[in-house]
């Protein structure tokens, strides 16, 4: 069973993110368990983890959403690449807090970015998915937690 | 290990012979110049006294001598100038051993009485300077003069002749005294040397036996202190002693620098060892405990069963920039000395995987009983009922997720989920209890508690959700566990043990209801009446052995309860019933004393009235008290003290349908959230229905449930 502790670290590095980079933090909504398929974003940061937890964590977020942030930014540049490396730097910081806190017992991948709503999630049989949304301005993203 | 005491007399001992060596040397030089100065001075005399003993005979001959050359009147000048000369020895030699001390006084006074007659005979001789001889032609002659010398001389030599022998004796007798002494005293100089040689030698042996096993011992507790600085660099826990104010001593384990990832422990305080790891509260208690240690009344035993600090939890450095819990155990051991506690030894050691595995174990074996309960109430319960309750707690649970899912940013809209969660909840755990499947029962009434706590919290976040979520996750794998088991179960009662025959049970899925096809709570299939009915006697006497009473449950027309109305009916009535048990039937006791009988009963009755159907229930116990209602919903902060004054009987009855109502102060798996009778209501208002409730305190607690036709009922989402 995850513990919260893990589920929290993951949180933490994506609040941290938005807390770091536009100086003004993200909350998180209500988390509930994932049914069915995945309602995804535009853009999804994916990590692979193995070791002791078995699974994906990614983090998915709509467009609108990464253009505020790249504005907040100070960035002019808002096109494709531009946002697929925004998620892609979302996923490495939730990788590098993940790495801090788990140190060993975990084996992260190099972060990987999705693009559409419909992407192929790699999802390990048998793990839970618990999404929990992130509030940012008046945007949602979510982070997806499915490990075993 | 080093003794400090013994090292000292050692030192002491060692630092001992060395004076002692010093002073008999130093004595033994001082006897020995002392000594070699007496014996310089007697050798002095001895020889004075050996040349003066020869004197005597040789002023005797020279004296004849003279006497010769006078009978033939040679020349006398030589002889006499000699005799002048002896005469001056002699002198000179008395004079030396005159002045020596100690010598026999008796034979000095003659030698001395003998010299003085003997000088004035001698004088007039040495005087003589004339001529002593007459030169004429026919020859010569002696002088008139050369006659009075002659006639000295020879008083002179009569003298010598009387007396020579003794003098020499005397003067004999002196130096072989002197002799003998000086002897004596080389003698005794000798000793002494030996006796300061052997001395000396016999302190230096001393004093080399001592450096011996000085060095022996040095190496000795070399070797100790390193065999001590070997185990402090190897043992896992870590070590140090605290003084009396406190503070870590100059000398610690290895292992501490590990644990706590710092190196300048000397005179740290222990205070600041901990501060930042643990919170303020288990810091002020681990000082105070530190403090009753070094109290000299405080026994070991009792103050090592109240240690505060047997299974600390720390917060360490994970030295990759991230913090981590560990556990950490603390010992102390006092160290008394001659004054009392000396030092506090302190071992720590990291037992966080002795925790992690102990609550692991923990939790298998809890799961493990959880297992067996739930084995043993299932081969109580009837299989299809399980499976039925499983479906309608999966549908339940899905819900529960639906209302989580629902989007909140605020605290208002966190805290609109809550009374939805509690609610649904409050429903699985009623049907759960039921067919007693406690295991599912306690984890629905855990998750309970953790929506309560959050009803409590000023200001709600979603990650206040993390382990509510997460706990319905847990919940959902153990109901997928326990549908596996009911599988198990069934093919072992059928005696059809092909493993295809679990595939028969529906699987719990968290998918939306609409494509997974499962029945939710209210669109369950149809059961009997009769099924009906032994659940809930079963419930009855579950509820009467859980709260200590006596019910006695009469059921009738439960047969005609139209299928979609069956688990409305059955949720009421459990909820019902919980309520009855709980506040409403009377202990034995207390019935026996208002002439009720011991049994408290209720009796539930389900008939067609004219516009559907209705539902009685009614219990003989306690009654309702309005009053009582209204101060609880003060006490809850459901009404202002004016508000529930102003509430006439009827209406103060209604307040047990309100959420959040309970009279009970305590929480328990039966009764005291509050969301019982609310979940009843707001049941028969799904269904179009109405509900009533009438008492007679200390008599009869009434409820009319009303139900419209079935087909009228509005459908349910």
């Amino acid at each position: 069973m995850l513990r919260e502790e893990e589920l929290k670290t993951f949180v933490d590095g994506t609040t941290q993110y938005f807390e770091v980079a536009a100086q003004q933090p993200a909350t998180i909504g209500s988390p509930y368990l994932l049914e069915g398929e995945p309602a995804m974003h535009d853009y999804t940061g994916i990590i692979s983890v193995s070791g002791k937890r078995e699974g994906v964590v990614y983090f998915t977020a709509p467009r609108a959403m990464l253009t505020v942030l790249l504005m907040k930014m100070q960035e002019n540049d808002f096109s494709h690449e531009s946002m697929r490396d925004l998620v892609g730097e979302v996923a490495n910081t939730i990788s590098g807090n993940a790495r801090r806190d788990f140190g060993h017992d975990f084996v992260i991948s190099v972060p990987s970015v999705l693009t559409g709503d419909k992407p192929d999630i790699p999802h390990k049989p048998g793990a839970r998915s618990f999404v929990i949304p992130i509030n940012w301005r008046s945007h949602s993203a979510k982070l997806v937690v499915s490990l075993t | 290990m080093q003794l400090p005491g013994a090292d000292r007399s050692r030192r002491l001992l060692a630092a001992g012979a060395a004076a002692a060596v010093v002073t008999v040397m130093a004595l033994v030089l001082i006897a020995g110049f002392r000594l070699a100065t007496q014996i310089r001075s007697s050798l002095g005399v001895l020889q004075a006294t050996s040349a003066l003993q020869t004197y005597p005979a040789v002023i005797a001959q020279q004296l004849a001598a003279l006497r010769g050359q006078l009978d033939t009147l040679e020349y006398t000048g030589h002889v006499h100038a000699e005799l002048g000369a002896t005469i001056h020895k002699f002198n000179q030699a008395l004079a030396v051993i005159e002045r020596r001390r100690g010598l026999d006084p008796a034979a000095m006074r003659r030698v001395g009485r003998l010299w003085r007659a003997y000088r004035p005979l001698l004088a007039p001789v040495l005087a003589f300077s004339a001529e002593p001889y007459d030169d004429t032609d026919t020859g010569s002659s002696l002088s008139a003069a050369g006659r009075a010398y002659d006639a000295q001389v020879r008083r002179a030599q009569l003298f010598a002749q009387e007396h020579a022998r003794e003098l020499h004796g005397r003067l004999a007798a002196l130096a072989a005294e002197l002799q003998a002494r000086t002897a004596a005293a080389a003698a005794r100089l000798r000793t002494l040397l030996l006796a300061g040689v052997l001395t000396v030698l016999g302190l230096a042996a001393a004093a080399l036996y001592l450096q011996i096993a000085r060095t022996r011992h040095e190496r000795a507790a070399r070797e100790a202190q390193e065999q001590t600085r070997d185990i402090l660099k190897t043992v896992r826990e870590g070590f140090f002693l605290l003084d009396a104010d406190y503070r870590i001593g100059a000398v610690w384990s290895e292992a501490l620098t590990r644990l706590f990832g710092r190196n300048d422990f000397a005179g740290l305080a222990f205070e600041e060892l901990l501060r930042d790891r643990v919170s303020a509260e288990t810091l002020a208690t681990a000082v105070k405990y530190i403090r009753l240690l070094w109290g000299e009344r405080a026994r070991e035993n009792l103050m090592k069963s109240i240690n505060p600090l047997g299974q600390l939890e720390v917060s360490m450095d994970n030295g990759r920039g991230g913090r981590e819990s560990r556990y950490l155990q603390f010992d102390f051991h006092r160290v008394m000395g001659p004054k009392g506690v000396k030092h506090v030894l302190c071992a720590v050691g990291d037992i966080t995987s002795n925790v992690l595995l102990a609550r692991e174990l923990q939790e298998a074996q809890e799961n493990a009983h959880s297992q067996l309960d739930m084995m043993v109430g299932m081969l109580h319960a009837d299989p299809l009922q399980v499976s039925t309750f499983l479906d309608s707690a999966s549908a339940g649970l899905k819900h529960v997720n639906t209302i989580l899912k629902e989007p909140a940013r605020t605290d208002a809209e966190f805290r609109k989920k809550l009374a939805g969660l509690s609610r649904e909840l409050h429903s699985i755990k009623g049907e759960a209890s039921a067919l007693n499947l406690m295991s599912i029962a306690q984890r629905v009434h855990h998750l309970e508690d953790m929506v309560g706590e959050l009803k409590g919290k000023s200001e709600l976040t979603g990650n206040d959700f993390l382990p509510v979520v997460l706990k319905l996750d847990e919940l959902l794998a153990h109901l997928r566990g326990v549908r596996e088991m009911t599988a198990r179960l069934v093919t072992l009662k059928d005696g059809s043990p092909e493993p295809g025959a679990t595939m028969s049970v529906p699987q719990l899925r968290v998918v939306p209801a609409e494509q997974s096809g499962a029945p939710s709570a209210l669109e369950r299939p149809a059961r009997g009446g009769g099924e009906l009915a032994t659940m809930l006697q079963q419930l009855a006497a579950k509820l009467a052995q859980d709260h200590g009473k006596r019910i006695t449950l009469t059921l009738s027309g439960l047969g005609e309860v139209p299928d979609a109305y069956l688990a409305t009916i059955k949720d009421c009535v459990i909820q019902m019933l919980r309520n009855a048990a709980v506040h409403g039937i009377e202990p034995s006791e207390a019935r026996r004393a208002t002439a009720k009988p011991e049994a408290g009963e209720v009796r539930v009755d389900f008939h067609r009235s004219e516009k559907g159907y209705e539902l009685l229930f009614q219990d003989d116990g306690a009654g309702l008290s309005p009053e009582a209602l209204k101060q609880a919903a003060v006490r809850k902060n459901i009404l202002t003290g004016e508000e529930a004054a102003a509430l006439d009987n009827r209406a103060a009855l209604a307040l047990i349908f309100r959420p959040g109502f309970s009279t009970r102060e305590e929480v328990s798996m039966d009764a005291g959230r509050g969301v019982g009778m609310d979940v009843v209501a707001r049941a028969v208002y799904a269904l179009g229905g109405k509900i009533g409730v009438s008492t007679n305190p200390g008599r009869f607690t009434r409820f009319k449930i009303a139900l419209p036709e079935a087909s009228q009922a509005p459908a349910v989402a």
